[in-house]
């Protein structure tokens, strides 16, 4: 990839603002992405993983490999991370059944090939069945080794999520401060933190794909699919649904370009935006996939329709780390008094920010 | 044993999301102006208090004489052609402090820049300088009892003055009334003028009518053809003789709304702007500079963002789900914020769609309101510290009331998903970056 060397704002008075695109190149290598990732099979991938689990790797890592998906450093170049981030939210509009965004973000060393943001309290992955050395971050930026445990059911019923044994790292610091801006004496406490931003956003931009796709799917389906002898695209009542879930999913998609600006330019409160985004994608998967449920009919409860798939295997995407509830506790409790980064309050940036 | 993760490190970003010292240097002046030329308590020209509306008045002076209230304009009409940024940051930081311009800001962003491209030399000449210098008052005339969302379906009516002499109408100005040979359109009798109309209808809904100088009123002047044509702005003096305003008492406040009755009001060509016959097309014209509208995100984050500190120790008492949803709408804050930067953006190549500008707008009218929910429940939940808190509880009790007429004015929420979901419903398939973007255009809705 090459450097993208645009980046301060041209000036306000001379028409210079925020530039809210991911880079060229980012972008299309995201298309390129989505692309490689059809011919492989595309909706199959999912459906063929689930009936035949030992061979998910040999699915979708010879595409990714192709693709040179590994030699993204999302850690080392702005414009890397952007074609991470790109290629999370194509693997995500195909469902892809393998852990895309948390291999992006595996630790720098080569001491293990995934990296996954956990909740202490009861850690899980998607990562059933893969033989991987996982390492995992818990949201106060404390690390650890995982491993995977046995899956308890068919990939059916856990879209691949299995438990986590935690095995805290030497070294590692005791609760990383809110911020991240600290840490113990060899900076764990900052890489924690920025591990735990990373990880977070890069899996918000899968499930950014999961609802693109939910939205096209349902818009294609209430074009064509008549009651009363029109489409049901005709009925007010479906149009505002549908208009109601497309802003939950533009909202996301901002929310995901700024957290990632906040990761790559290294903002301190880079954690406070993976959150609020985090936060924001989970409130909208709920009202996307409640909305093209319902406007698909009893269509979308069936195997046939790419909707069952997406919506099942947005499932791990949306309770882990932590659900909703979980989600807005911790942001919440990390703001404190001082609130999000913006034009007003304690922790402004007077430009926009 | 892992490795000790490298810390991050990243070359320049594509991306960028802070708008840079140039804007922090406007914020920082416009802030300024505010403190010290803004009472603490302001809540808004719009009170029961004369003194409010002489704050705006003279707030505009000054941002005038600044050379800021007018700073978007092009040079030639005494602006300096300031950025979609530029304005921008000043949209935010005047809403977030309950607008201190006033009603001026209709004046300066759309009825001022639409009589630059439809306004006669002489109309020009009489109207935007007053503008320019804060000193006159607008409202807009469009909605009547029958037509709100449905704007065209207005009925009040301007009929030719078959009787008129012109014995009525004020001393001639220079230049002198064009001529554009168009005398058989749109009915109306010849004056020293040109064409002249008697005006017969009501208006409602219609903010500013007591305090303001000039009307932009869309009046129908012709019933044959769709119902889109036959309508024409007229610039109207609300002294006109055959005017009367009457306040409508409202939740939000004196002045907020308005029913203005037309009984024969003499207008001649003279105060037409644009064509006879043409107002449909202008009122698109001036829903398009309205894109972006008000910047209610601001006001909402401004507020969110004070709270704990209105509140002193109080705050950590609060209930833990009542921070949680305070922490849920600075997201909701930030989600509209980058929307509008969105429509801003667009706006800055010429490619805003419907899209993204309907998305905005219904996600920051829904803000407005949860946020108020919110933030009453906080004030409610506990003791504000002092004199500050106190100031902080009247501005939340303001924002709650005003912010019940988000979803319904300026182009009701309704019609922002009717919008949304024709531009979402009429694209060609999705484009291949996934994002289910529309590029077909829709109708603009009216405005109320």
């Amino acid at each position: 990839m090459t450097t993208v060397t645009q980046g301060a704002v041209d000036g306000l008075a001379a028409g210079g603002g925020v530039l809210m695109e991911l880079s060229d190149e980012a972008a299309e290598f995201g298309r390129t992405a989505l692309r490689a990732l059809e011919a492989a099979g595309g909706d199959e991938l999912a459906q063929t993983a689930e009936r035949e689990p030992a061979r998910r790797a040999e699915l979708v890592v010879p595409v990714l490999d192709e693709l040179g998906a590994w030699d993204l450093d999302p850690r080392g170049s702005a414009d890397e991370l952007e074609a991470a981030a790109a290629l999370c939210r194509a693997a995500g509009w195909w469902a892809v059944p393998y852990p895309v965004a948390e291999r992006l973000c595996r630790p720098v060393g080569g001491g293990a090939d995934a990296l996954v943001v956990v909740a202490p309290a009861a850690p899980a992955a998607p990562v059933a069945g893969l033989d991987l050395r996982l390492a995992a971050v818990a949201l106060d930026g404390r690390r650890y080794a995982a491993t995977a445990r046995e899956p308890d059911g068919p990939a059916r019923k856990s879209a691949f999520v299995v438990s986590l044994d935690l095995a805290p790292l030497a070294g590692a610091i005791a609760g990383a401060p809110a911020g991240g801006d600290a840490g113990d004496e060899d900076g764990a406490g900052a890489d924690g933190a920025g591990d735990v931003a990373l990880g977070m956003v890069l899996g918000c931009w899968t499930l950014l794909g999961m609802l693109d796709r939910a939205m096209v799917l349902t818009r294609t389906y209430i074009l064509e699919r008549e009651q009363f002898g029109q489409p049901l695209a005709r009925f007010q009542g479906v149009q505002f649904q549908l208009t109601d879930a497309e802003v939950e999913r533009a909202g996301v998609a901002e929310l995901a370009g700024y957290a990632l600006w906040s990761v790559e330019t290294g903002r301190p409160e880079a954690v406070d935006d993976a959150l609020a985004l985090r936060l924001a994608a989970v409130e909208a998967a709920e009202t996307v996939f409640r909305v093209t449920h319902q406007l698909h009919g009893a269509m979308g409860f069936c195997d046939e329709t790419t909707l069952s798939w997406l919506s099942r295997y947005s499932q791990p995407l949306r309770r882990l780390p932590l659900g909703r509830s979980a989600t807005q506790d911790a942001l919440a409790s990390r703001l404190g008094r001082r609130g999000l980064a913006g034009i007003f309050g304690p922790n402004a940036v007077m430009g926009a920010g | 044993m892992l490795t000790v993760l490298a810390p991050l490190h990243y070359g320049l970003a594509s991306m960028e999301y802070d708008l840079g010292p140039e804007a922090a240097a406007l914020r920082g002046r416009l802030r300024a102006l505010v403190r010290e030329h803004v009472p603490a308590d302001y809540l808004g020209a719009f009170t029961a208090d004369p003194a409010d509306l002489a704050v705006a008045q003279d707030f505009c002076r000054l941002l005038a004489d600044e050379g800021l209230l007018c700073m978007a304009w092009p040079e030639e009409f005494g602006g300096r052609g300031a950025s979609l940024w530029e304005q921008t940051v000043v949209r935010e930081e005047m809403w977030a402090r309950h607008e201190p311009r006033g009603a001026q800001y209709m004046g300066v962003n759309w009825v001022g820049p639409t009589i630059m491209r439809h306004g006669t030399p002489e109309q020009r000449a009489q109207h935007l300088p007053p503008i320019a210098r804060g000193e006159v008052i607008w409202c807009q005339g469009f909605s009547e009892p029958g037509a709100g969302s449905d704007l065209a379906s207005l009925r009040t009516a301007a009929r030719p003055d078959e009787n008129g002499d012109g014995a009525d109408d004020p001393p001639p100005r220079d230049p002198p009334p064009r001529d554009n040979g168009e005398a058989s359109r749109g009915g109306g009798s010849t004056s020293r003028y040109g064409r002249a109309w008697r005006i017969h209808g009501q208006k409602i809904w219609t903010s500013y009518a007591t305090m303001a100088q000039w009307c932009f009123l869309l009046a129908r002047t012709s019933t044959s053809g769709r119902k889109q044509q036959g309508l024409t702005i007229f610039l109207v003096p609300m002294d006109a003789p055959g005017i009367e305003v009457r306040p409508i008492a409202c939740m939000m406040g004196p002045h907020h709304l308005n029913e203005v009755f037309f009984d024969g009001v003499r207008v001649t060509e003279r105060d037409v702007l644009g064509e006879v016959d043409g107002g449909w097309a202008v009122v698109q014209e001036v829903l398009a500079f309205e894109r972006v509208g008000i910047a209610r995100y601001a006001r909402c984050e401004r507020l969110l963002q004070e709270a704990p500190e209105a509140l002193g120790d109080a705050w950590e008492e609060l209930p833990a789900e009542l921070r949680g949803r305070w922490a849920r709408m600075l997201v909701h804050a930030r989600r509209a914020r980058l929307l509008a930067y969105r429509v801003v953006s667009r706006q800055g190549t010429g490619q805003v769609s419907p899209v993204d500008s309907a998305a905005y707008r219904i996600a920051v009218t829904r803000l407005d309101q949860e946020s108020a929910d919110v933030l009453m429940e906080i004030v409610t939940a506990a003791e504000t510290a002092g004199d500050d808190g106190a100031r902080f509880r009247r501005a939340v009790e303001d924002h709650a009331r005003y912010a019940v007429a988000s979803t319904v004015s300026s182009g009701s929420i309704e019609m922002q998903r009717i919008l949304l979901s024709r531009a979402l419903l009429a694209a060609s398939g999705a484009p291949s970056s996934g994002q289910p973007r529309a590029a077909a255009p829709a109708k603009a809705g009216a405005a109320s």
